[in-house]
C-alpha cells in the first residue's frame, strides 16, 4: 500500500469507547444472538435530551422535545425516553401504538406524515396532537371526529414553501405541508371546524442542512401565527421539526484529506478510492470536476444541540433582525423540536462478524466478507462514510500494518457492498473478528434492514452501565426500571 | 482624462511598488497590481465586460436577463453593466456570505437566488445537484438568458491575456517579473496573466493561492473547489499554496495601514502568500528579483467579515449607563414585584408600564395600558440619562423577568427611586391568567 491510509475514524463518546474496550462482551453477545447484532444505549439518549434541554434553558424557552421515532424502532430507547420529560413524534399507526405502549401519554405525542384512516382515528381517539398536512387531511379529520364523536383534536398545521423578500432562498420542493401562500384557506378551515379541532400552532420540517433556510421557515411561521392571532385563534407553539445533524467523525483533518483524495481519484490523478471507481456523485468531465459530492457532511462541528442554538440565535429578517429565540420568547410561544438522528447520537452500534478475508491475486485491497447485508448497516445508504472498528477475537494480536479492504455483505448479489469505499483499517481483520460500526442508532440500524434471501435481521440488545460494569438485556425486555435500579444480567469482568 | 462610457475606464490599473521596509525582503522588488481601482471596484470588471460586452446589445434587443453564478465581484460588475443596457441581472449563489455585497447587489437592482443547502436525509441516488438543475433551466427552449459562465468562459481568461498581463509587462519596462502570485477564484486572472508573462520569459514562477480547506476567504476557492472550475489547470502554477482567513486579514491590514492600499481580504491573502513564498525563496538566490501580486478589490465591503474574525480591531469606547456594567449582586437586588401585586399596583394608576419586548410581540399581546420600548432602544435611551421623571413610578416587563431586572437595577443606579421589575415577566403574567390584550 503506497499512499498513507486515509482513515475516517468515528467520533466515540465515553460509553461507546467503553463498550468497544469490552471485546469479550461483544463476542459473547454476537456468538449467542448472531451476526449482525445491534446494540442500543438508552441512557445515552437521556443524556442527549439534557443537551437539547440546556439549549432551551439558555434561551429561556419552554416546549416539547419530541423524538422522531422513525429513526429507530427500538423499544428500549422509546421506553427510556418515556421516563424523561420528552415527547415522541410518530409517523405510522405502528409507531403510535408503540409509543402509547411504551408509556407516553397522548399529551406527549405528535402524529406526523402521511396518515391512513386507521392512524388518524387512533390519533384522534387517544387525543394526541395531529400535525395536519393540508386542507384535505383537516377535512378528513373533522369528518372522523364528528362521525365517531371523538374529543376535540389538537392540531399543528404543517407549512412549506416559505418565501423571503430580497434574496430568494430556493428550497428543495417538499411532498409535505401546505404552501405558506395558501395557508389562508387552511386557517379558514380550522375556524370552520373549530368545534372539532383546536389549533395548537404551526409546524415545518425542511430536509436541509442550511440554517438560513430553516431560519426563513421559522420567520415565516411567526408571521402565520400572527395571522392566526389576528383571526382570533390562540396558537401557542411552533414545531420546527428536526434535521439538526450529527458530527460523525473524530478528526476534521481526516475528512478533509479524504474528500481531497476522493476528488483527485475522480480526476484520475491518484488511484481509485472506491469499488469500481464510484465517485459518490462527482464525475470527471475532460479534466474538470462536475456533479456534487453526495455524502453526508460527516465532520460537522456545529451539529445537534449546537445547531439548534445557532438557529435560535439567527436574526429574523422580517422582524428587524431580532434573534428568533427572542421572538419566540416574547410572543410567548412554546418551541417544539423533533430531532431523530441528533437525539440518537452515540446511542448505539452495529456488530458484524468477519467470515472471509481474501487477498486478490493481482494485489490491491483485501476482500472482506461479513455476516451482514448492506441493508443491516445503513451508513452507506445515508452517505455517511465512517470506518468500522476491528474487535479481534481472543487475545489481541500484535499491532500489524494498516490494510486497505473492501467490505462485502453476505447476499448472493454483486451490489451487496457494505460500502463502495476502500476502507483503511489499522490492522488486518481475520475471520472470526468483529467489525463494530459505531453510531448507527440514528437511521442506520433498522430503517432499511430486510430479510432478503431469508437471511436474518439483526437482533437488538439494550446495554447500560451499572456500578462500572456493562449490563444488557434484549431490546424488547428493557423497561426503565431495568436500568434505573432494577435487575439486569451482569456480565462480570466486562467494563 | 475624458471618456464616453464608464466601461472605457476598465483596465490600465497602476502597478505600485511596496516599500521594502514594509515587506522586509531585501532583494525583492514587490509590486501590487491595483485592480481595486477599476470603476466598479475589482479585477472582475475586466472579465465581466469582456464576457458580457459583445453580447449586451443583442441581449437588450431580446430583453434577456443576464445570469451568473457569483456571490461577489463578478455579480457586482455584471449588475452594473446589465443596468447600463436596461437589462436585469440575476445572481445565483450557494450562499451570500458577505452581507455588504448582498446589500449592494440588491441596491443595484440585482435579483439574488440562493441554492438550497444539502439534504439532511441524504438520498445518494439523487444525482441532480442544484447546479445541474440551474444549467437545465438556462438551456430550456425559449429561455432568454445571457449566461456569462465565468468559470468556463474563455473570454474571462482573455480579458487578462489582452489587458492585465501586457499592462504588467509594459510597466516593468518590457520585462516579465520573476514571480507572479495570484489567488485562484475563477482562475481567469491568474491563467491569463501567467500565460502572457511566460511568453515573455518562460522562467517566471507562478504561485497560485487557494483558501485553507475548512476556511472561507471571499473570492478564493479551496483546492477541491478549484477543480470544479473549467478554466483551472493545475499546470498553470509552479506551486499551489493555501492561505487561511487570519493570514488574509493580517496581509490586508499591512496593505491598509502601512502601504496606503485599501485592499480587501483577497488582496491581503495575495500579499501574505507572496511575502511568505518570497521569504522562503530568498535563501536560494541573492540576485535582485521582482514579484507582482494582484490586489483584487477594496476593504470597505468586508467590515462584517473582518469584525466576525477580528472583533479586537473594532474596540469601542465604553458608554455611560450600560447594562453590561452591572454586577450580579446589583441585578439580584433589583426591586421586583409579583404578578398579583403588580396588578394591584397598576390598578392604582400609579406606574408607567414599560414593555421591553419587540414591537411585533407587543402588537400581538400586551398588558393593557403599557408602553412599548424595545430593549435595544431602551438601552440607547439610557446612555443619555433617565428617560422618565423621577416622580413617575415605573414597572418594567420582559418575557421572563431577566432583562427587566437588569434595567430596573440600572435605573436604580441612575437614581430612579421607584422602579420595579415584573417577576417572571409576561410569561408569568399569562400563566397566572392575568389579561393580555391586542389593540
Amino acid at each position: 500500500m503506497g499512499a498513507p491510509p486515509l482513515y475516517l475514524a468515528p467520533r466515540l463518546g465515553e460509553w461507546l469507547r467503553s463498550l468497544l474496550a469490552a471485546p469479550e462482551l461483544l463476542h459473547t453477545l454476537t456468538d449467542a444472538l448472531g451476526s449482525p447484532l445491534n446494540m442500543v444505549m438508552p441512557d445515552q439518549l437521556a443524556a442527549n435530551l439534557e443537551q437539547f434541554r440546556s439549549v432551551y434553558g439558555t434561551h429561556r424557552l419552554s416546549g416539547q422535545v419530541l423524538f422522531a421515532h422513525k429513526a429507530n424502532r427500538s423499544s428500549a430507547l422509546l421506553r427510556r425516553l418515556a421516563a424523561t420529560d420528552a415527547g415522541v413524534d410518530v409517523a405510522s399507526l405502528g409507531e403510535l401504538q408503540h409509543a402509547l405502549g411504551a408509556g407516553f401519554t397522548p399529551d406527549r405525542i405528535t402524529a406526523t406524515g402521511p396518515k391512513n384512516p386507521d392512524f388518524l382515528w387512533l390519533a384522534a381517539r387517544t387525543s394526541v396532537t395531529v400535525v395536519v398536512d393540508g386542507p384535505a387531511e383537516l377535512e378528513q379529520l373533522a369528518v372522523l371526529v364528528r362521525k365517531f364523536t371523538l374529543p376535540r383534536t389538537r392540531v399543528l398545521l404543517r407549512l412549506a414553501g416559505f418565501e423571503t423578500s430580497g434574496v430568494r432562498v430556493l428550497s428543495r420542493r417538499s411532498r409535505f405541508g401546505t404552501p405558506v401562500n395558501e395557508s389562508e384557506q387552511l386557517l379558514e378551515a380550522v375556524q370552520r371546524h373549530s368545534d372539532v379541532v383546536e389549533l395548537v400552532g404551526v409546524a415545518y420540517h425542511l430536509d436541509t442542512t442550511s440554517v438560513t433556510e430553516k431560519a426563513t421557515a421559522l420567520d415565516g411561521c411567526l408571521r402565520v401565527l400572527e395571522e392566526c392571532r389576528g383571526r382570533g385563534l390562540r396558537p401557542s407553539a411552533v414545531d420546527i421539526g428536526g434535521g439538526f445533524g450529527v458530527d460523525y467523525l473524530a478528526d476534521g483533518a481526516q475528512w478533509e484529506r479524504y474528500t481531497t483524495a476522493l476528488t483527485a481519484a475522480v480526476l484520475g490523478t491518484r488511484p481509485p478510492l472506491t469499488w469500481g471507481g464510484h465517485g459518490y456523485g462527482l464525475r470527471n468531465e475532460s479534466g474538470t470536476l462536475r456533479g456534487s459530492l453526495g455524502l453526508y457532511p460527516a465532520h460537522r462541528p456545529v451539529a445537534g444541540p449546537r445547531y439548534l442554538d445557532e438557529l435560535l440565535a439567527h436574526p429574523a429578517a422580517s422582524f428587524d433582525g431580532r434573534p428568533l429565540a427572542a421572538l419566540l420568547l416574547e410572543h410567548l410561544y412554546d418551541l417544539y423540536i423533533e430531532p431523530g438522528r441528533a437525539l440518537l447520537d452515540q446511542c448505539g452500534l452495529t456488530l458484524a462478524r468477519v467470515l472471509e478475508v481474501r487477498a486478490p491475486r493481482n494485489g490491491g485491497a483485501l476482500l472482506v466478507r461479513l455476516a451482514a447485508k448492506a441493508d443491516d448497516v445503513g451508513l452507506e445508504e445515508h452517505g455517511v462514510l465512517m470506518d468500522p472498528v476491528v474487535v479481534p477475537r481472543g487475545r489481541a494480536r500484535p499491532a500489524a500494518e494498516p490494510v486497505a479492504v473492501h467490505l462485502f455483505g453476505s447476499l448472493c448479489l454483486e451490489t451487496d457492498l457494505i460500502t463502495r469505499r476502500t476502507v483503511f483499517l489499522p490492522r488486518r481483520p481475520e475471520p472470526g473478528d468483529l467489525l463494530a460500526f459505531a453510531n448507527t442508532a440514528g437511521y442506520c440500524m433498522d430503517f432499511h434492514a430486510t430479510r432478503a434471501q431469508q437471511q436474518p435481521a439483526a437482533a437488538k440488545v439494550a446495554a447500560w452501565q451499572q456500578a462500572g460494569s456493562w449490563r444488557w438485556c434484549l431490546d424488547d425486555q428493557y423497561w426503565p426500571v431495568t436500568s434505573m435500579g432494577g435487575v439486569g444480567y451482569d456480565m462480570g469482568g466486562a467494563q | 482624462m475624458r471618456y464616453d462610457s464608464i466601461t472605457e475606464a476598465i483596465g490600465n490599473t497602476p502597478l505600485v511598488r511596496i516599500d521594502p521596509a514594509v515587506h522586509g525582503l531585501a532583494h525583492i522588488d514587490l509590486y501590487a497590481k491595483l485592480e481595486l481601482l477599476n470603476p466598479f471596484g475589482s479585477v472582475k470588471d475586466r472579465a465581466a465586460w469582456n464576457m458580457a460586452g459583445p453580447r449586451l446589445a443583442e441581449a437588450a434587443a431580446h430583453g434577456s436577463q443576464v445570469v451568473e453564478l457569483s456571490s461577489g465581484n463578478t455579480a457586482k460588475a455584471l449588475a452594473v453593466l446589465a443596468g447600463m443596457y436596461g437589462l436585469t441581472f440575476k445572481s445565483v449563489t450557494n450562499r451570500m456570505r458577505v452581507p455588504e455585497i448582498k446589500d449592494l447587489l440588491l441596491l443595484l437592482g440585482a435579483e439574488i437566488e440562493e441554492l438550497p443547502g444539502q439534504s439532511e436525509c441524504l438520498d445518494p441516488t439523487a444525482t441532480d445537484d442544484p447546479l445541474t438543475l440551474f444549467h437545465r433551466t438556462l438551456s430550456e427552449p425559449g429561455s432568454a438568458y445571457l449566461h456569462t459562465d465565468q468559470y468556463f468562459n474563455p473570454r474571462n481568461t482573455e480579458a487578462h491575456l489582452a489587458g492585465t498581463g501586457p499592462e504588467i509587462v509594459k510597466d516593468l519596462d518590457g520585462r516579465a517579473p520573476d514571480w507572479f502570485i495570484a489567488c485562484v477564484g475563477t482562475a481567469g486572472s491568474s491563467t491569463g496573466v501567467a500565460r502572457v508573462l511566460r511568453e515573455h520569459d518562460p522562467a517566471v514562477r507562478v504561485v497560485g493561492l487557494v483558501a485553507a480547506k475548512s476556511d472561507f476567504i471571499p473570492g478564493i476557492r479551496t483546492i477541491d473547489e478549484a477543480h470544479q472550475v473549467g478554466l483551472f489547470d493545475p499546470g498553470t502554477y509552479d506551486s499551489i499554496e493555501a492561505v487561511d482567513s487570519d493570514e488574509a486579514i493580517e496581509g490586508m491590514l499591512t496593505l491598509n495601514r502601512r502601504c496606503g492600499i485599501l485592499a480587501g481580504p483577497t488582496g491581503g491573502a495575495a500579499y501574505f502568500g507572496a511575502v511568505r513564498r518570497l521569504k522562503a525563496a530568498r535563501a536560494a538566490s541573492s540576485a535582485r528579483q521582482s514579484a507582482v501580486f494582484i490586489v483584487c478589490d477594496r476593504v470597505e465591503s468586508y467590515m462584517s467579515y473582518v469584525r466576525r474574525r477580528r472583533p479586537d480591531l473594532f474596540g469601542r469606547p465604553r458608554r455611560a449607563n450600560s447594562p453590561a456594567d452591572l454586577t450580579d449582586a446589583e441585578v439580584q437586588a433589583a426591586p421586583a414585584i409579583g404578578v398579583e401585586d403588580a396588578r394591584t399596583w397598576i390598578g392604582t394608576g400609579a406606574p408607567l408600564v414599560v414593555d421591553l419586548r419587540s414591537p411585533y410581540a407587543f402588537a400581538a399581546l400586551h398588558i393593557d395600558g403599557s408602553v412599548n420600548i424595545v430593549d435595544e432602544l431602551f438601552e440607547e435611551l439610557l446612555h443619555g440619562g433617565l428617560p422618565f421623571s423621577r416622580t413617575r413610578p415605573v414597572l418594567l416587563a420582559c418575557p421572563v423577568g431577566e432583562k427587566s431586572a437588569r434595567y430596573a437595577a440600572l435605573l436604580n443606579r441612575m437614581g430612579h427611586p421607584d422602579v420595579r421589575s415584573l417577576a417572571g415577566g409576561i410569561i408569568a403574567w399569562r400563566d397566572a391568567g392575568a389579561p393580555l390584550v391586542r389593540d
